[in-house]
């Protein structure tokens, strides 16, 4: 069964790259199509989460990989399958959500290949059981996010928040390298399987801390925690599917993820706590009390993500059983209101051309089922009964009653966010929903009955599932008991009720509540301090700290290229060869044996010395030549030479190279040499006198390293191996061809792309110079055609 | 002013040079030649069909703008570079064809043989295509 899935995995991508093929085959149709992938996973993942047992987890061997050591291997386990389940069922909601809700805007196909691409590298991030793999996927998301939050690449500020965005999350993501690498060599292994069976943990190690806050800033950046919360807000600049998908399962949850994944290599030390407490209880506090003073639904959505992931990161750094568990219910909770929340937003920008809660007012009229999912959204996101909500908040109380030690901080943090959340969820609701005489009455574009049922389908099948799974939660048991025994290594029983009695953690809801609802009466003074807040704080403003931060890296690697491209031949030349030659001194002094050999030189030909002497006759003349053109014939003596050279010791390819590359120098010599500048000696005596000096120092230490190079003996001759082995295993009896096509064809291979850069280096030089020229041409055409005309 | 001796030459030249690089081409693996150097064989050609008949006159000979070529060349290259892992060896390992006798004595086939064809194909790409620009860009004989 589980096997299918690594082929499905594998379709996600085929299909996402096939997508502009399909595309006009299919036409609008395409996202509806596209959704039955999504779905069949969506599907084999829940017969697998009925038919897992409580302590098991199946991997899945494929041999195929790109190296030894990186084989596209996966696990399911509860953890995997929890996050498989929201991001296969959402993503098919989400593309059902699009075929209608994009059905206007271009570039679909490009679209439909990003947003199925995200969708396989994200499932392939939760099922990866090789952190190189993992890693390969945590970028894929990083680089399909970028092409998607930017996908209105004409605006100016979506480009800017798409490209936040990558530099934020990619930075990130280097840090995984580099802690997987670490991980990778103090363990001995990348397999995610053996570093749980082994039971390793890296906390007595040496470079413990180093590995811990590099996945801990890989982790923070991807689910935008505090301070790198900032590209969350500006990433609702993508479209509202795209919101939706990137808030409810996927990309911010990778984060919160990776830290469950790797809880049993790194976590559970004193630094894991404090630090994920921190930044989690920071963020969790700082979005909720922030999403209060927007007036734009999707950023109010966006800052609750913030609010929420904060929640997860605590919840993680309490590290409980109990703590861990909240945060995995809480995970599903929030996918499930969350994405259908975004959806809702883009059904009311859709019906309304709006999004501003201030500006809408009774939107119940128009859109009535709608309005009911928003109610069970909203509910659950304030955490009130039945929903799912409701569990998961009583969960995270019950949590942040237990911390250990730390409990008077985490609680009052905790609940004050929620305070602030149960205030949003009246705000939002009754600001869109509730008619209000004082504002005006809102024109709808669109009503409900215009849209096609899969524009709705997914905010009101999310939005009954959340209750579905709050009047039943033992459902979800049996998988989370699965995840809690992988993630802490002992299995625990799980209880899961709407109704848990009444005790402390019920009294505390109670008082969010009214507190909430306090809060939402006097909204208008909290709104305005809040918005002071806001106002104050944007003197520090985040992102635009970042931008300058940027553009000031920028500034100093163009000035500091520009220093060493300073774009003059002639001194690139000389710091090259004073550099060679000051590098060949040092080792020179280190062998004082004789150089010269003990068997004396072997005799000279005559027709070697006579070719060295017309050699070294040409290039006396090229130094004092009074013409350009005798300089290049000169220069090409002396090519020609060391190719007869070549030839005269039995080099036949080398020589033949050698002619044929002087051949095509001479041809482009004799093209452009009547466009040069007139040849004159420009440069003074002095710089003539040193460049001399380094000319003949450079002949003079090739000299001695040539005669040096007797004194060295290898142990093992590498010409032999290719001699003994060029006709057997590369079947070439040239031996120089073997080489290069077969032994060391990664040589080769290098060389083909630094070419193919010179030509490209060239074409792009010249392109805007042969442009300009036949512009010019068209233009003069068109003038004399025009004067012709005035002729006639 | 054209010179009709020399168009026909450049075209009769251009004709046994590209017999002669594939010549080349072929016998690289046991006998000098081999693929960068029936590539510039070949390209010598295409130059002085390019100087005779000027820079489009030879593009129209190509077909394919030369940047294609190059494209092309690396394409057939990461080919042979990757097609040994669907046989399950490492990438940039040789596979060889067996054939009777009477062909392998002359010529192996094998992905080292397809690793010297795109070489050969890019190495023409990337010359014409250096030197068809500066021909554009002096504007000579175009």
């Amino acid at each position: 069964m589980g096997n299918i899935l690594l082929l499905l995995i594998g379709l996600l991508f085929l299909v996402g790259v096939l997508v502009p093929f399909i595309y006009p085959v299919l036409k609008k149709r395409t996202g509806v199509v596209l959704s039955v992938l999504p779905l069949v996973i969506f599907i084999v993942l829940l017969l697998e989460l009925l038919s897992i047992g409580s302590r098991e987890s199946i991997i899945l061997d494929s041999t195929w990989g790109f190296l030894s050591g990186m084989e596209f291997s996966y696990r399911l386990d509860g953890l995997s399958i929890i996050f498989g389940l929201l991001i296969s069922g959402i993503g098919f909601l989400i593309l059902l959500f699009s075929s209608y809700y994009m059905a206007k805007y271009d570039r679909q196909p490009h679209f439909y290949t990003y947003l199925t691409l995200f969708m396989g590298a994200m499932t392939g991030l939760v099922f990866a059981d090789n952190l190189f793999v993992l890693f390969v996927f945590w970028e894929l998301t990083s680089v399909a996010s970028f092409f998607l939050i930017g996908f209105d690449h004409h605006l100016e500020k979506s480009r800017q928040a798409s490209l936040q965005a990558l530099l934020i999350t990619a930075f990130g993501g280097l840090c995984l390298l580099f802690a997987i690498i670490l991980t990778g060599n103090i363990t001995g292994t990348y397999r995610i399987s053996e570093l749980i069976n082994l039971s390793i943990h890296l906390g007595n190690h040496p470079h413990y801390y180093l590995v811990l806050s590099l996945v801990l800033l890989a982790a923070i950046t991807k689910s935008a925690q505090f301070p790198f919360h900032f590209w969350l807000p500006g990433a609702m600049q993508a479209p509202t599917p795209i919101s939706a998908y990137l808030h409810s399962a996927t990309m911010v949850n990778a984060g919160v993820f990776l830290l469950l994944r790797l809880y049993p290599v790194i976590g559970g030390t004193m630094a894991w706590k404090y630090l994920l407490i921190l930044t989690g209880g920071i963020t969790m506090f700082l979005g909720a009390f922030l999403s209060m003073g927007q007036r734009d639904l999707k950023r109010i959505l966006a800052f609750t993500t913030i609010s929420a992931l904060g929640t997860m990161v605590l919840l993680i750094g309490i590290d409980t059983p109990n703590s861990i568990k909240a945060a995995i219910v809480f995970f599903i909770v929030h996918g499930l209101y969350k994405g259908g929340l975004f959806m809702i937003a883009g059904i009311i920008d859709k019906s309304t051309g709006s999004r501003d809660i201030y500006k809408l007012n009774g939107l119940f009229r128009g859109i009535p089922v709608t309005a009911i999912a928003a109610l069970l959204a909203v509910i659950s996101m304030a955490g009130l009964p039945p929903m799912l909500g409701f569990v998961g908040k009583e969960l995270v109380y019950e949590a942040q009653i237990q911390a250990p030690g730390i409990s008077w901080i985490v609680l009052p943090l905790g609940v004050g966010a929620n305070i602030l959340m149960v205030a949003v969820s009246i705000t939002v609701f009754y600001e869109l929903f509730v008619f209000n005489k004082s504002k005006p009455v809102t024109e709808f574009k669109y009503h409900e009955r215009q849209f096609p049922v899969t524009f709705l389908a997914g905010a009101v099948l999310l939005a009954i599932l959340g209750l579905g799974l709050g009047m039943s939660p033992r459902f979800l048991e049996n998988i989370l008991s699965n995840a809690l025994y992988y993630i802490q290594g002992h299995s625990m029983e799980i209880k899961l009720r709407l109704w848990h009695g009444f005790n402390q953690v019920l009294m505390l809801s109670i008082f969010t509540i009214l507190c909430g609802v306090a809060i939402f009466i006097f909204r208008k003074p909290v709104n305005r301090v809040i918005s002071a807040f806001i106002n104050w704080l944007d003197r520090y403003h985040l992102p635009t700290l970042f931008t300058s931060v940027i553009n000031y890296y920028i500034y100093l690697a163009s000035k500091n290229t520009r220093r060493i491209q300073h774009g003059y031949h002639r001194f690139y030349l000389l710091t090259f060869f004073v550099v060679t030659i000051a590098l060949i001194s040092l080792q020179q002094f280190r062998i004082t044996e004789v150089i010269l050999p003990e068997s004396g030189f072997s005799p000279v030909k005559w027709h070697v010395a006579l070719l060295l002497f017309i050699a070294s006759l040409s290039v006396i003349f090229a130094v004092f030549a009074r013409t350009r053109l005798s300089a290049i014939l000169a220069m090409g003596v002396i090519g020609y030479g060391i190719g007869m050279l070549y030839l005269f010791y039995g080099a036949v390819d080398l020589a033949i190279t050698q002619f044929l590359v002087e051949t095509i120098i001479m041809i482009v010599f004799v093209m452009v040499i009547y466009y040069l500048p007139r040849f004159a000696i420009l440069s003074s005596k002095a710089s003539r006198v040193r460049d001399g000096i380094i000319s003949i120092a450079v002949g003079a230490f090739v000299t001695l390293i040539v005669l040096k190079a007797q004194l060295i003996k290898p142990d093992s001759r590498v010409s032999d191996f290719f001699v003994e082995n060029s006709y057997t295993l590369a079947h070439g009896k040239n031996i120089i061809n073997t080489i290069l096509i077969d032994f060391r064809s990664l040589d080769t291979l290098g060389e083909m792309i630094v070419i193919t850069m010179a030509a490209a280096g060239v074409f792009s030089l010249f392109r805007f110079q042969i442009q300009r020229l036949k512009k010019k041409e068209e233009e003069a055409s068109h003038v004399e055609r025009f004067e012709k005309q005035g002729d006639d | 002013m054209r010179n009709l001796i020399l168009e026909k030459i450049a075209v009769l030249y251009l004709r046994a040079i590209l017999i002669v690089s594939v010549w080349l081409l072929l016998r690289g693996h046991n006998e000098p030649g081999g693929g960068f150097i029936a590539g510039i064989i070949a390209s010598t050609g295409f130059i002085l069909y390019a100087i005779v008949y000027g820079s489009t006159a030879v593009e129209k000979l190509l077909r394919y703008n030369t940047r294609n070529w190059i494209g092309s060349g690396l394409l057939i290259i990461l080919i042979a570079v990757v097609l040994p892992i669907i046989w399950g060896k490492p990438a940039m390992s040789s596979i060889w064809m067996t054939l009777p006798d009477s062909i392998s004595a002359y010529v192996h086939i094998g992905t080292p043989l397809l690793f010297d064809i795109g070489v050969y194909v890019s190495v023409i790409g990337i010359i014409l295509s250096i030197i068809i620009t500066i021909m554009d860009v002096l504007k000579w004989n175009s």
